[in-house]
C-alpha cells in the first residue's frame, strides 16, 4: 500500500468545499501559541445518542482522534492543533474546541477519558 | 433552549393541546405571523428518513431559526441525528429555485404559473395515454393522495409511479404474499422488548441512527441485548454488534432457508403456532414467480427445505457451520425475543420478494411473531414510503387503502367514492419505474410510447439505476417532454423541458407515515420562496386547467371538476386559483377524503384533528366509546388489535387465502445476474451516509453536513488497494459493463469492506455512481438491486 498521509486523504475528500463550517461556539484561537483539539461530550453528537466520527474521519494525524465504541476521543500525544476537527464537526453546536496546551492557572482540562472496557 | 425560548414552546405548545383552538388552526392554516422577535414552536416530522423523528422547529421573523428533538415524541424522545439537527437549514441554501422555466432553442427562460399549468395540461391533453407521474415517498399523503386521483380516476391512466419502487417494492410484495396485506405487523416498541436484535444487510446506525441508539440506550441501563449484524461488510453498526456474521452477497436466500432447515430437522418449530396461524406456499413455477403462488404440503415444504443444511450453506455463503447454528438455536429457542430488521440490503435484490418471505417464514415456523420483541420488521428508507407510496397507492398496480386497479370490486369502490362513472379506472397496471423511464427513453418508433413525464418532490436523474440507458437517453428526442417540480436544481432538472419551483417541508402543510404505521402531520409555517408553490397545488392546478380545456375525465359523474373544496359554509373554494389555494386547509380536505378509503383493509388512519394534537399515531387508530381515538401497536394481535375478535389469540384477518393463515413460503438460493468474474472481479455495493439524505439536494446546501461529507468516494479493503497500487485518497477509475467513473479512494473507510468488494454512497452528484448501476429487478416486485453488481478498479 503506498503510503499517502491522511492529510493528502482529507485535502482530496474536502475538494471543494474549503469554506467554513458550523459557526463556531469555541473560544477564538491564536496562532501561536501551541493548540489542542478538545472534544466537548455535552455537544458531541456521538456522546449524545446519534452517530458521528466525522473529526476521526478527517483528522490529518494518525491516531490523533480515536473512536472507540463509536465515540471520538482526542490523543494529545498525536493532535497538532491543526483545527481541521473544528472545521469538520456537523455537531449544532461545534463540539471541538482548541485549547492552549500550556494549562492556565485555574484551568481544568480533561483531553484524554478514562479508558473504556469495549 | 433557552429559558424564554421554553417557556414559549410550553406556551404554544399547551395552546396547540387545546382542541378548540387546534380545529381553529386546521380550518385556517395561515401560517402564523410570528411577531417581531418572538421565537415560536411548532412540530413537525423530520424530512428526511422512515424512522420519523418528530423535531420542535422555531420560527422568527418568517423565517426557521431553530430545530430541537421533539421530547414528546414516542419515536425519538428528543433526540435528533446530525441530519434532523439541520433539518431548518435545507431551506436556506443560495439557489433555491423561484420561477417556473421552460427550456425554448435550449435556454431555460422564466415564465409564469398560469403558462407553465397550461403548458403542462395541454401537454397531456395530446397524448393522455402517454403521460407518466412519477411521485415519492417524500411526497405528502395529500400530495399523494391527489396524484392518484388526478391519473386513475381522472385521466384513466396507471402509469403512476413512486421512487418508492426502487426502496420498498420488495417489502411491500413480501407482506402481501405472506400476510395477504402490506406493512409491519410490530413496531419500534419492539426494539425495546427484544432479546436479541438481528439485522439482515441493515446498517442501523448509519441509515435510521435514533433507532439504533434506542437498542444501545437498553444496553446503557445494563439491559442485555444481544446485537447480531448479518451483513455483507463491515458497517458502523457491526462495531456495536455481539455477532458478526459476513455472508457472500446473495446468499441471504440460502440462511434463512438454513434456519428453517434447522429447526424442521430438529422439530424445534412451533407446530401449535403453525398448525393454528400457518400455511405453506411456493412459486409454481421458479422460472416464472408470480405474487401468490400456490399451496404446497408441509411435507413439500419440509423436502425442499431439506438441502439446506448448515454445511451446504456454509459452502454458499462464507459463513461458519457454527454461525449458521448459532442463527438456528436462537430460532429454535421459544424463551427468547427475536426481532428482525432490514431496509435496503433485502429490498433492492434481485430476488427480493423471496428474501422478504423467507424471513417472515422463519419467524412464524418458530413462533417468533406477535409478542412484544418478537416481530419480522422492514424498516422504510424514506419519511412517507408507507404513508403516502403504500397506503394511499401511488404505484401502478395500486389504489388507496391497499387496494389494487386489476380487481374489479376495488376500481368500483374508488370510483364510487369519487363519484366517477363505473368503468372510469383503467383495470391494467401502468408501467414500473424502470420500465416506465426505459418506455420515456426509447423513441416513439420503437416503442417508446410514453412522452410526458412530470416528477415531483425526488431526483430520478441521480437516483435510477444505470442512468444513461434511463435518464440521460432522453436527450435529443424530439418528441419527449420532460417537467421537473423541484426546490433546487439537480440533475433531473438539468434536462428538463420544464421546471416548477416547489415549496417543501415547513413551507407547506404536510402528513407522513413512518415505518412504524405512524402517520404524523404538520403545518405551514414559513413561506416558500419567489413563486415556489406547493406540489398538491400544482396537480390540481393542472387537472382544473384540463377540465376548462375540456378533458372529459376531469369531470365527475354529474359533469362537476373531480376535486372539489368546500369550506365549513359549504362554499366552494377554486383552490386551483392559488390566490385562493390558502382559503382552507386543501390537506385536510383531501386527507379527510382519503381517510374512509383507508378502512377496507383495517388501515384506519387517525383523523387529521387527532394528528393536529399528536406527534404522530400508529394505525389502525380506532375511536373509543369515550370519543378519543387509540392506536395499535402489534396488528394481528387478540387484545392490541382492534380487528382480532376475543378468543383467536391471533387472527391474520387478511389472508391470501381467506381463512386467517398467513403463508410460509419455500423460495431457493438463486444466484444473481451478475457475479464478479475475472473481468470484473468485484462486488459493488452502494448507498447512503448519515451526514446526507439521499441524493443530496437538501443536505449538500448545509455547510455543516456538506463539510462533513463532501464528496463520494469508494470504500476498497487495504488488500484489494494494495495488489492494484491505490492508496488513500488517490484517484481511482470503478468500471463496470455500463460505463466507468472516477472516485476517491478511501481504504477501509467507514466500512471496512471485504476483499473483493467495493461501497460507494449514491449522495453526490458530481460523481454518479448510478451511472454505472445495474437495472436488473426482482421479477415480482420490479425494485431494482443497487448492492449488487460486478466491477473492477483501476488507479487514474
Ligand atoms: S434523518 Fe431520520 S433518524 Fe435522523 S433525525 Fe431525521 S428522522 Fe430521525
Amino acid at each position: 500500500m503506498s503510503t499517502i498521509s491522511r492529510r493528502d486523504l482529507f485535502r482530496s475528500m474536502l475538494g471543494r468545499h474549503a469554506e467554513p463550517t458550523a459557526p463556531s461556539v469555541a473560544l477564538p484561537v491564536s496562532d501561536e501559541a501551541p493548540q489542542l483539539a478538545l472534544i466537548l461530550d455535552r455537544f458531541c453528537l456521538a456522546y449524545q445518542g446519534s452517530f458521528c466520527s466525522v473529526c476521526s474521519e478527517r483528522c490529518p494525524e494518525n491516531g490523533a482522534i480515536v473512536v472507540v465504541q463509536g465515540k471520538p476521543h482526542v490523543n494529545p500525544d498525536f493532535c497538532t492543533g491543526c483545527k481541521v476537527c473544528h472545521e469538520v464537526c456537523p455537531a449544532p453546536k461545534n463540539a471541538v474546541f482548541l485549547v492552549s496546551r500550556k494549562p492556565r492557572q485555574g484551568m481544568v482540562a480533561r483531553p484524554t477519558p478514562e479508558p473504556e472496557s469495549p | 433552549m433557552n429559558l424564554i425560548e421554553r417557556r414559549t414552546f410550553l406556551k404554544t405548545s399547551a395552546l396547540a393541546a387545546a382542541s378548540a383552538a387546534a380545529a381553529a388552526r386546521a380550518q385556517s392554516p395561515a401560517p402564523p405571523t410570528a411577531a417581531a422577535d418572538v421565537l415560536k414552536w411548532d412540530k413537525a416530522p423530520c424530512r428526511f428518513c422512515g424512522t420519523g423523528c418528530h423535531v420542535k422547529v422555531g420560527v422568527k421573523d418568517g423565517k426557521v431559526v431553530a430545530i430541537a428533538g421533539h421530547p414528546d415524541a414516542a419515536v425519538n424522545k428528543g433526540l435528533l441525528c446530525v441530519k434532523g439537527y439541520h433539518v431548518g437549514g435545507i431551506l436556506y441554501g443560495k439557489d433555491r429555485l423561484t420561477d417556473p422555466m421552460l427550456r425554448r432553442n435550449g435556454v431555460m427562460e422564466k415564465i409564469s404559473w398560469e403558462e407553465a399549468i397550461d403548458i403542462t395540461a395541454r401537454r397531456i391533453m395530446k397524448n393522455p395515454a402517454g403521460f407518466g407521474f412519477y411521485t415519492s415517498g417524500q411526497s405528502t399523503i395529500p400530495e399523494g393522495y391527489a396524484a392518484t386521483k388526478f391519473m386513475k380516476g381522472g385521466l384513466s391512466n396507471n402509469h403512476t409511479e413512486p421512487n418508492a419502487r426502487l426502496c420498498m417494492a420488495s417489502a411491500v410484495t413480501g407482506y402481501i404474499s405472506t400476510y395477504g396485506v402490506d406493512e409491519p405487523a410490530g413496531c419500534y416498541d419492539d426494539l425495546d422488548a427484544c432479546n436479541v436484535l438481528l439485522m439482515w444487510g441493515n446498517n442501523m446506525a448509519e441509515m435510521h441512527p435514533v433507532l439504533f441508539s434506542r437498542i444501545l440506550d437498553r444496553r446503557e441501563r445494563g439491559q442485555k441485548v444481544t446485537i447480531i449484524d448479518l451483513g455483507t461488510r463491515r458497517t458502523r453498526t457491526s462495531e456495536f454488534a455481539d455477532h458478526y456474521l459476513e455472508f457472500r452477497p446473495q446468499t441471504d436466500l440460502a440462511i434463512a432457508n438454513c434456519i428453517a432447515q434447522q429447526l424442521i430437522e430438529s422439530g424445534a418449530w412451533n407446530k401449535k403456532f403453525v398448525e393454528n396461524h400457518c400455511a405453506f406456499r411456493a412459486d409454481a413455477d421458479i422460472t416464472k414467480p408470480d405474487l401468490m403462488g400456490v399451496a404446497i404440503s408441509f411435507d413439500d415444504f419440509k423436502n425442499r427445505i431439506a438441502e439446506y443444511t448448515p454445511e451446504y450453506v456454509s459452502g454458499l455463503s462464507g459463513l461458519s457451520v457454527e454461525q449458521l447454528k448459532m442463527l438456528g438455536d436462537l430460532f429454535a429457542d421459544p424463551n427468547i425475543r427475536i426481532t428482525s430488521t432490514w431496509c435496503m440490503g433485502m429490498n433492492q435484490h434481485t430476488r427480493g420478494t423471496a428474501i422478504n418471505r423467507l424471513v417472515h417464514g422463519i419467524h412464524l415456523l418458530s413462533g417468533h411473531f406477535g409478542k412484544p420483541g418478537d416481530a419480522p420488521t422492514s424498516l422504510t428508507g424514506q419519511p412517507s414510503a408507507c404513508g403516502t407510496a403504500r397506503e394511499v397507492g401511488t404505484l401502478c398496480h395500486t389504489l388507496p387503502g391497499g387496494r389494487l386497479v386489476a380487481k374489479q370490486p376495488h376500481r368500483e369502490q374508488c370510483e364510487k367514492h369519487w363519484n366517477l362513472p363505473a368503468g372510469r379506472i383503467k383495470e391494467t397496471p401502468g408501467y414500473h419505474t424502470v420500465l416506465l423511464f426505459e418506455k420515456f427513453c426509447t423513441p416513439k418508433d420503437k416503442g417508446g410510447d410514453i412522452d410526458t413525464i412530470m416528477v415531483q418532490v425526488t431526483n430520478p436523474g441521480q437516483t435510477l439505476p444505470n442512468l444513461k440507458k434511463l435518464y440521460t437517453a432522453k436527450i435529443g428526442l424530439e418528441d419527449k417532454f420532460l417537467i421537473v417540480s423541484d426546490v433546487y436544481p439537480t440533475a433531473s432538472t438539468e434536462i428538463a423541458d420544464l421546471v416548477l419551483p416547489a415549496a417543501m417541508w415547513v413551507e407547506k402543510n404536510g402528513a407522513y407515515g413512518n415505518s412504524e404505521r405512524r402517520t404524523q402531520q404538520w403545518f405551514k409555517m414559513v413561506q416558500p420562496p419567489g413563486q415556489a408553490r406547493e406540489d398538491v397545488w400544482m396537480t390540481i392546478a393542472i387537472a382544473h386547467r384540463m377540465f376548462e380545456l375540456g378533458h372529459p375525465g376531469m369531470k365527475d359523474k354529474d359533469g362537476k371538476f373531480i376535486f372539489t373544496f368546500k369550506d365549513d359554509a359549504g362554499n366552494e373554494v377554486p383552490v386551483w386559483d392559488y390566490a385562493h389555494f390558502h382559503d382552507i386547509n386543501a390537506d385536510r380536505v383531501l386527507y379527510e377524503e382519503y381517510r374512509p378509503l383507508t378502512h377496507i383493509k383495517h388501515k384506519h388512519v387517525a383523523p387529521y384533528d387527532e394528528l393536529v394534537k399528536a406527534t404522530g399515531m400508529r394505525w389502525p387508530v380506532v375511536e373509543q366509546p369515550d370519543g378519543s381515538y387509540k392506536e395499535t401497536r402489534y396488528r394481528f394481535v387478540e387484545g392490541e388489535d382492534p380487528f382480532v375478535a376475543k378468543g383467536k389469540g391471533i387472527d391474520f384477518y387478511h389472508s391470501t387465502t381467506d381463512d386467517g393463515r398467513a403463508q410460509i413460503w419455500f423460495c431457493p438460493f438463486e444466484r444473481h445476474p451478475e457475479e464478479p468474474d475475472t473481468e470484473y472481479p468485484f462486488w459493488l455495493c452502494t448507498g447512503r451516509v448519515v451526514e446526507h439524505w439521499h441524493s443530496g439536494t437538501m443536505t449538500m446546501r448545509v455547510p455543516q453536513l456538506r463539510g462533513a461529507m463532501p464528496n463520494a468516494y469508494c470504500e476498497i479493503n487495504p488488500a484489494d488497494a494494495a495488489a492494484a497500487g491505490i492508496g488513500n485518497g488517490d484517484d481511482i477509475i470503478v468500471a463496470t459493463r455500463r460505463g466507468e467513473i472516477t472516485l476517491t479512494a478511501w481504504i477501509n473507510g467507514r466500512g471496512r469492506p471485504p476483499k473483493g468488494s467495493l461501497f460507494v454512497p449514491f449522495f453526490d452528484e458530481k460523481r454518479l455512481i448510478n451511472n454505472i448501476t445495474l437495472d436488473a429487478y426482482c421479477p415480482i416486485s420490479k425494485e431494482p438491486d443497487y448492492k449488487k453488481c460486478a466491477a473492477r478498479i483501476r488507479k487514474a
